[in-house]
């Protein structure tokens, strides 16, 4: 179990002159689900497609399953690598029926017909696609035609599945419902996954370790719930946790922002410092750092408040129906100023 | 390295049968006639060929303008009764070759025996001249106008159009300030194609100038008959072959700064609304008017070519059938069209195929645009030049030995594989077009995703890249043989006496012999022309669905 199935040491990938992935290094255990998660044009899926073999390192090592796949002077192509991938654009072949797409990669390996058969049948009885094997893509949803997708990753049982952002092309109802699907599927196959994606909600839910990403970089790798209670950064605690980031100066227990100061919930040294709190932990009202209020959203369980805070804007969560002149913080953590 | 070596291997075709032969015959002119070149540039002969082009042309670009442009505007964003039929009407003259529709408008307006002119009594009409031939080629060149119109005007949202309405401007204003604006640089880059079209037409110029009293040369007519006069004759033609390449690049030039400077930024992203524009009580007037025009300008001729080909002797009191028995019977009529059918049939495919490759490198390597333009250029040299130039550097070899009618000696020993070269040179552009667009559209996952299948790059794209630009593989391979199956202009110098194809032997025979077969031979050709179109209606709906 403990032996890695995916290595990357140190990969590098420049477009031109825009360095996209630098120095990128990371050991995805065999049966382990990591999710690569990140702001768009973060470098993730570049990483993605590093591992399948679509794109080629300009530096650094990568090693699938024991075998060195990429090195200087060393390239093994994708073909050859025995992975299955989902592409956001499902990229299932408009000119074969779903048993043909799901098909295609055991006739590549030359998997004799009745075999094949069989194979096919199960591998679209994971994503219960048996009764529309005969359909053509065109028939189909996009739920559908990305369940052929994973059918078609699957069949060939790879020794590590991608996927690209499998669930961005698909409604807010269907995406719930193919989560859970990928879930169940990854409990039954105990197949390795390396899942990119920009939802963090997606990423933490399925997930056992998270690795977030940021202009090429590694932030922070590490369990869910870690990445949640305890960002490294301030990126990971502004992009998971959905926290406000201010830049200001910690003096004497409270943390000046231009001309306002909030008292901190924790002792903390003088100093420069980025300080991340979450809006759940903004309470709006009461006695405290006043500050203009400028919009009040109404977000169901909760009311969204805004706060003019200089050029930028501190979130609040509070009830519904309050006029907030002044906010507490009820906890927020402090970093290195960025 | 193997892309590079991919590259060179088209390079040298391209630059072997369609950039040599053209820079040899404009160096051979002006080596043979020397210092006298320049006089003869400026001799009578040639500058009223010259004239009768530019006339003709410009007659031709602004009646295609004129009427393209407001059609253009009515049919896309309009509720015009029968806008999808009239739009089928008025762009099928690009499918029909121009000399057929002159041979309709000839069998209309003779002066003396033309239909029109029998039935109201009278020398109404005169299609001979250079009215005429801008009239017929203006009609060909439609199509033309009318689709870069359309192409901008399909963009347009319609909220531009409520806009106007609601500031105050009626139907008609609105389409002439709002989309007719918008379409303007596109229908005025058409017109200037249309120029160019009528520029380096051969088979209309000859069917309508040459016998016209007094005859109205152009420069490609005019270089024709040079060169059957013989060596001295082509000498000649290589300078007014020159000439006319000068013109025709410069007016492409022109087109493609119109096409550039009317780029309209028009919204993108979410696909724009379209809704038909309600003409109101315009709409019965301008429905009708429209109606009569496609039927005149297009139908008519089209149907006098018909009752052309069941006339007896020019009358039409007894019709009869017998020219088309007698003509699709012939061995003559059948081996010229043998011949069209399988040289066609190869020049489609070698355009197809080496379109494909050439698009393929100009995707796969950066800085390969001048091959696209390599392989696209021939297209716009007129035909008339690109003939001559490969008749006379491909007559070389010969010329020692068979000191008089070159072109002819030459022709005989491989004329087949000349007219083969000069289809697949000057229809290069259909493929390369068709293809660069074909796998601009491809999805680069769905290759992709064959590869981490494990497929190879050859397999994968055997396998999920070529069934996705079938459609457009198949489109370059069909416009290419109907185009081919009725040239006329290049094979008109390339083919010799006794080895006709179905272009040369309906040119002689209009011109020459006998209309009424020419006739036969013109609706058969029309009527594989409309299955083929009704065909492709057909299939395409139910492509759409897929």
């Amino acid at each position: 179990m403990s032996s890695p199935m995916v290595e990357l040491h140190q990969l590098r990938k420049a477009y031109g002159a825009t360095a996209v992935v630098k120095g990128l290094s990371l050991q995805v255990q065999a049966g382990e689900f990591i999710a690569l998660l990140g702001p768009s044009g973060c470098g993730k899926t570049t990483s993605l497609r590093m591992i399948a073999g679509l794109e080629r390192p300009d530096a650094g090592r990568l090693v699938i399953d024991g075998l060195t796949v990429d090195a200087p002077g060393q390239h093994v192509p994708p073909e050859r690598r025995h992975l299955g991938m989902v592409f956001q654009s499902y990229a299932v072949w408009p000119h074969h029926s779903v048993f043909e797409n799901v098909a295609y990669p055991l006739r590549l390996k030359k998997v004799p017909a009745p075999e094949r058969e069989q194979r096919v049948r199960r591998a679209l009885g994971w994503v219960r696609l048996e009764a529309l094997a005969d359909r053509r893509p065109h028939q189909l949803s996009g739920g559908q035609l990305q369940r052929v997708a994973l059918a078609r990753a699957l069949v060939a049982e790879p020794s590590v599945l991608l996927l690209d952002e499998p669930l961005s092309n698909l409604d807010a109802a269907l995406r719930e419902e193919l989560r859970g699907e990928i879930a169940s599927l990854r409990s039954r196959l105990n197949i390795t996954m390396v899942y990119v994606t920009h939802d963090q909600s997606e990423a933490l839910a399925l997930a056992d370790r998270v690795a977030v990403m940021n202009r090429g970089v590694l932030e922070q790798v590490a369990a869910p719930q870690v990445i949640y209670a305890e960002p490294a950064t301030a990126f990971v605690a502004g992009f998971v946790g959905g926290a406000n980031l201010l830049d200001g100066q910690v003096e004497a227990g409270r943390f000046v922002v231009g001309a306002h100061a909030f008292a901190l919930p924790m002792p903390a040294p003088d100093g420069p410092a980025t300080l991340a709190v979450r809006p759940e932990d903004v309470v709006p009202g009461g006695e405290g750092t006043v500050l203009p209020l400028s919009a009040r959203l109404f977000l169901g369980h909760a009311t969204e408040y805004r706060f003019s805070l200089g050029e930028t804007v501190l979130r609040g969560l509070g009830p519904t129906g309050l006029w907030p002149t002044a906010v507490t913080l009820r906890a927020a953590r402090l970093f290195p100023r960025r | 390295m193997k892309r590079a070596l991919l590259a060179l291997a088209l390079l040298l075709p391209l630059v072997a049968f369609g950039l040599w032969p053209i820079a040899h015959l404009v160096w051979r002119g002006a080596a043979d006639l020397g210092a006298s070149a320049w006089a003869l540039l400026g001799s009578d002969p040639v500058r009223r060929s010259l004239w009768g082009t530019v006339l003709t042309s410009s007659g031709a670009a602004l009646l295609a303008f004129t009427l393209g442009l407001p059609l253009a505007v009515l049919l896309e964003r309009t509720d015009l009764p029968g806008r999808r039929a009239l739009t089928a009407v008025f762009t099928l003259p690009s499918a029909i070759p121009p000399f057929i529709q002159g041979m309709g408008w000839v069998a209309l307006a003779n002066p003396r025996a033309g239909l029109l002119n029998r039935w109201l009594g009278g020398s109404w009409f005169d299609i001979y001249g250079s009215g005429g031939i801008a009239l017929v080629l203006g009609i060909a060149g439609l199509p033309l106008v009318l689709l870069s119109a359309s192409a901008v005007l399909k963009r347009v949202d319609s909220a531009l159009e409520e806009a106007a309405r609601l500031s105050g401007a009626g139907a008609l204003r609105t389409l002439s300030s709002v989309p007719g604006r918008l379409a303007l640089p596109a229908a005025l880059s058409g017109a200037s194609l249309v120029f160019l079209f009528a520029a380096s037409a051969f088979g209309v110029p000859y069917l309508l100038g040459v016998t016209a009293t007094p005859p109205t040369p152009t420069l490609t007519t005019r270089i024709y008959t040079e060169v059957l006069m013989g060596p001295r004759g082509l000498s000649t033609g290589a300078v007014m072959s020159a000439l006319l390449l000068v013109l025709a690049s410069a007016v492409q030039l022109l087109s493609r700064w119109l096409g550039r400077a009317g780029r309209v930024r028009l919204l993108a992203g979410k696909g724009a609304r379209l809704t038909a524009l309600a003409l109101g009580p315009w709409r019965t007037p301008l429905g009708v008017a429209a109606w009569l025009l496609a039927l005149t300008l297009v139908a008519l001729p089209l149907g006098a070519v018909f009752l052309t080909s069941v006339s007896t002797s020019g009358q039409l009191q007894h019709p009869t059938l017998a020219h088309w028995s007698s003509v699709l019977g012939q061995a003559r009529t059948l081996e010229a069209a043998g011949r069209s059918l399988l040289l066609s049939l190869g020049a489609a495919a070698l355009v197809t195929a080496l379109g494909l490759a050439v698009a393929l490198v100009r995707t796969q390597a950066r800085g390969s645009g001048w091959l696209e333009a390599l392989a696209s250029w021939p297209y716009a040299v007129p035909g008339t030049v690109l003939a001559l130039g490969l008749l006379v550097t491909f007559s070389m070899d010969l010329r020692f030995v068979l000191v008089d009618r070159v072109a002819f000696v030459l022709a005989l020993s491989n004329a087949v594989w000349l007219v083969l070269l000069a289809w697949t040179v000057k229809h290069l552009a259909f493929g390369v077009r068709n293809a660069a667009e074909g796998l601009a559209q491809v999805d680069p996952s769905l290759t992709e995703a064959a590869r981490v299948s494990g497929a190879r790059p050859l397999r994968a794209f055997v396998d999920a890249t070529v069934p996705q630009l079938s459609a457009a593989l198949t489109a370059a391979f069909t416009l290419t043989f109907l185009t081919c199956a009725t040239e006329l202009t290049l094979a008109v110098l390339l083919v010799p006496t006794g080895q006709d194809v179905l272009g040369t032997l309906l040119f002689e025979l209009q011109s020459y012999a006998d209309p009424a077969s020419a006739a036969v031979i013109a609706c058969t050709f029309v009527l594989v022309v409309l299955a083929a179109l009704a065909l492709q209606a057909v299939a395409r709906p139910r492509q759409e669905a897929r």
